[in-house]
């Protein structure tokens, strides 16, 4: 009898030692969503999940009631060894999934699209954003997140799990509960990029917005004061530096397209490439500090087709081509 | 032995002595009519038959592709005769009859070079605007050949110029040196291109023309020392010179006919020593005509013509001033494509012409009755002349600096390269000229510029100020070549 008494408690106090927060967290989640919460039947005892197994050197490991390790606040404190024969032989001997959701194919996936039902459920009534508005996140991929779980978690349904993530991410910003953050947090990707803000490019002390613009493989640096049309690049003349009437017109395109030409002073260093990306380059730099003076201009410019860097670039040469996608002539042989 | 048969075989059938009479007739003769062999063949034409082609017997003169319509080539007519094309690109046209006639356009007369009572000509009142040129003007002015075809002349219903302020200082300084003629303005005309360089050399023609002044021109210096004419030795006390008579006899012609009223009244005032006789009282006229018919005399000619000219005018001998210009005179500035005896190229400024030119435009040569020299620099075609560029900035940011703008310039001026060698000659010809550098036109006379343009009907935008100012900045501030091409010749 004493030997048997000291086996069991010692055994409970492990128990207890070990993780208790993780398992009342799936206790609480097993109660809260996937399972009646009452029980109807007052004669059949509520089924309960089987603990996790956890196997150890002990020998003698298989011969106790699994249900034992079941962490349950009354069934540890009042507990005595004859008791676990009281326990109905069905709980004893019958072996149930952890998760609910054990028999969908998915069930990982499943917790977390329930879990975040659960939470839009219960905030839906909190103010939100427009969706446009919200702060912008960057979700982990379709990829990061089967390989995170190790499920074949399928596109759609990854899609509409995104939906309920931008739901409750535009809820106000005032009133954005700590459990939904926390909750959020997971389906973040480790690095932000919506959070690099680029500087606040400010008219200096002299008057000078300063803006660098760059096309194919030219770079321009251009400063805009306030002035009466004239322009310099390179210390020279627009028309000493392109020979060509048109790299003209579309190096001053953005004063142009916004009737400034005559408002503005452009002074600019531009190197690399060949003549017409140097003129293009100084189109996107002359437009960006021009926004810097007037940020109204912006849809103006966008609509004038100065604002967006065109990423086109030369294409690589390949081998076996002459150029990028030339073929060698034909020879017969 | 068989060696030396050959030679007597290959020998020429004129004798060398013969050869420059010869040369000399041939270049005679290509002034007055055009050429029908080259100058330097000596052989008969009937040598240079042609060979016929001969035809084998055996092949067919037949093509042998299939001959369907579109194989066909169509030809127009028959191509061009020797010389047209080019004769059609150098045509000048000063004169568009579908352009408008413009209202109110006042032509360049010598009331608006005379000086007001206050001390400004009158021509400054006129800056920003169009003037046109008189019929005799242009006469004068086509004779000098100082209409270019590259210049636009042929858009507008007559020959008109703006009046910028680089003009009216001109105007200024002749007004100035007929008062005063010990004052007389040596500039060098340089800037970019399209900068209206000829141009303004053209307004200078004009205005000496309209005040009775003698105007010569050397059209493009070019001309002078790519070695296109023929020249020839002189000894001088001062070593050894090259004449070009062809060119000098042309030169004549041109002085001769631009200035034809004007030398017609004037006459020799002294002895001449010249190989030939002729009449003491010959007109200066006449006098430049023969030496212009006639290129064996013409440098004979050309000199007693300029000690005429410089001659000091007397209460019996009339002598007006002077203006003297080159256009393209970069050319000048540099060693010239002419060989000497050794075969070493000729310095331009061994060439007569040239020389004589260069010791107007240093001061060397004095203009004892006034005038005006000017040269003017080619910034399309530029010659290679560092001598000539570091002494032009280094003037010109030296004048800059008296005229108080200097917070406009680089701090420094230009430095020479001190392992290059500076060309003493033409430091010294340009080292006391002022620099006149043009740059774009201010926005006024940009303005009316443009709206000449709109009234001549060549320009159907609206002459607003934000037109105006967009196409100042395009035209980069102003270059009013550029303006012209932004405007009136680029169509959509």
């Amino acid at each position: 009898m004493e030997p048997h008494l000291l086996c069991t408690g010692f055994r409970r106090a492990v128990v207890c030692n070990y993780n208790p927060a993780k398992r009342r967290i799936l206790f609480h989640s097993r109660r809260g969503y996937a399972t009646p919460t009452e029980t109807s039947s007052g004669s059949q005892d509520p089924v309960r999940a089987a603990a996790p197994i956890r196997f150890s050197s002990n020998a003698n490991q298989f011969a106790v009631n699994r249900a034992e390790f079941v962490d349950d606040a009354e069934n540890s404190v009042g507990s005595r060894p004859g008791q676990s024969s009281r326990i109905p032989l069905l709980e004893r001997i019958r072996i149930l999934p952890a998760s609910p959701s054990y028999f969908t194919g998915t069930p990982r996936f499943t917790d977390d699209f329930l879990a975040l039902r659960a939470l839009e459920r219960k905030y839906q009534l909190l103010p939100t954003l427009p969706l446009a508005e919200a702060p912008r996140v960057a979700w982990k991929t379709l990829e990061q997140y089967r390989t995170e779980l190790g499920e074949p978690v399928r596109l759609k349904r990854y899609s509409s799990l995104l939906t309920l993530l931008k739901k409750l991410n535009s809820i106000h910003p005032s009133l954005f509960p700590v459990e939904v953050e926390r909750a959020l947090a997971r389906y973040k990707r480790v690095v932000q990029p919506h959070l690099n803000q680029p500087k606040p490019v400010v008219v200096d002390e002299l008057g000078r917005a300063r803006a660098v613009g760059r096309r194919k493989a030219c770079h321009a640096e251009v400063y805009l004061v306030e002035g009466e049309g004239q322009c310099l690049i390179n210390g020279k003349t627009l028309t000493e530096y392109f020979g060509r009437l048109h790299d003209r017109e579309s190096a001053m395109w953005p004063l142009k397209a916004t009737a400034r030409l005559d408002k503005y002073n452009v002074w600019s260093t531009v190197r690399g490439g060949g003549t017409t990306g140097q003129a293009e380059a100084i189109t996107l730099g002359l437009a960006k500090a021009l926004l810097v003076h007037e940020p109204a201009l912006k849809p103006a410019l966008r609509k004038a087709g100065c604002v967006t860097r065109d990423i086109r670039e030369k294409e690589r040469k390949k081998p076996g081509r002459i150029k990028a996608r030339k073929m060698p002539t034909w020879v017969k042989r | 032995m068989l060696l030396a048969q050959a030679i007597t075989q290959m020998a020429p059938p004129q004798c060398l002595r013969c050869l420059r009479n010869s040369l000399q007739l041939v270049e005679h003769r290509s002034l007055i009519q055009p050429p029908t062999r080259a100058a330097f063949s000596t052989t008969s034409l009937l040598s240079a038959k042609a060979a016929q082609p001969r035809k084998t017997a055996g092949t067919s003169n037949k093509s042998k592709t299939l001959r369907l319509s579109k194989n066909i080539r169509q030809t127009a007519g028959k191509p061009p005769a020797r010389g047209e094309r080019k004769a059609v690109r150098k045509r000048i046209v000063l004169s568009n009859t579908n352009a408008l006639e413009v209202d109110g356009l006042q032509d360049l007369t010598a009331d608006k070079l005379a000086r007001h009572s206050e001390g400004t000509v009158a021509l400054q009142t006129f800056t920003g605007q169009v003037l046109g040129f008189s019929d005799e003007t242009v006469d004068a002015l086509r004779a000098l050949e100082s209409f270019k075809p590259t210049q636009a002349w042929s858009l507008f219903r007559r020959p008109a110029s703006l009046v910028r302020k680089e003009t009216a200082a001109l105007a200024n300084d002749m007004a100035d040196t007929e008062t005063d003629t010990s004052k007389v303005a040596r500039k060098m005309v340089f800037g970019e291109k399209g900068s209206g360089k000829s141009v303004l050399l053209l307004q200078a023609h004009a205005m000496a023309f309209v005040k009775d002044w003698i105007v010569v021109h050397f059209p493009e210096g070019q001309d002078l020392t790519i070695a296109h004419s023929a020249y020839e030795p002189l000894r001088t006390p001062n070593g050894r010179i090259y004449v070009q008579p062809q060119y000098t006899a042309k030169l004549l012609l041109s002085i001769a006919n631009a200035n034809q009223a004007l030398l017609s009244s004037l006459q020799l005032s002294r002895d001449h020593q010249l190989p030939f006789s002729v009449q003491s009282n010959m007109s200066l006229f006449r006098f430049a005509e023969l030496g212009g018919r006639d290129p064996t005399i013409a440098w004979p000619i050309w000199q007693a013509l300029w000690a005429e000219l410089l001659t000091p005018a007397t209460k019996a001998v009339q002598r007006p001033p002077v203006l003297v210009t080159m256009d393209g005179a970069d050319q000048v500035m540099r060693v010239s494509a002419y060989l000497d005896p050794e075969a070493k190229p000729v310095h331009a400024h061994d060439l007569a012409l040239v020389r004589d030119f260069a010791n107007l435009l240093s001061g060397r040569t004095q203009l004892p009755n006034g005038g005006m020299v000017l040269a003017a620099t080619c910034a399309s075609n530029r010659a290679a002349s560092p001598t000539l560029d570091y002494c032009l900035s280094r003037t010109y940011i030296k004048q800059e600096k008296a005229s108080n703008a200097w917070h406009l310039l680089p701090l420094r001026g230009p430095s020479w390269d001190p392992y290059q060698l500076k060309d003493a000659r033409v430091e010294s010809a340009v080292m006391n000229v002022s620099a006149l550098k043009l740059q774009g036109l201010s926005k006024d006379e940009a303005r009316g510029v443009l709206e000449y343009y709109a009234k001549s009907g060549v320009l159907m935008n609206a002459v607003t100020d934000g037109f105006v100012s967009e196409k100042w900045s395009l035209a980069g501030h102003g270059v009013i070549g550029e303006l012209e091409k932004g405007t009136v010749r680029m169509r959509f």
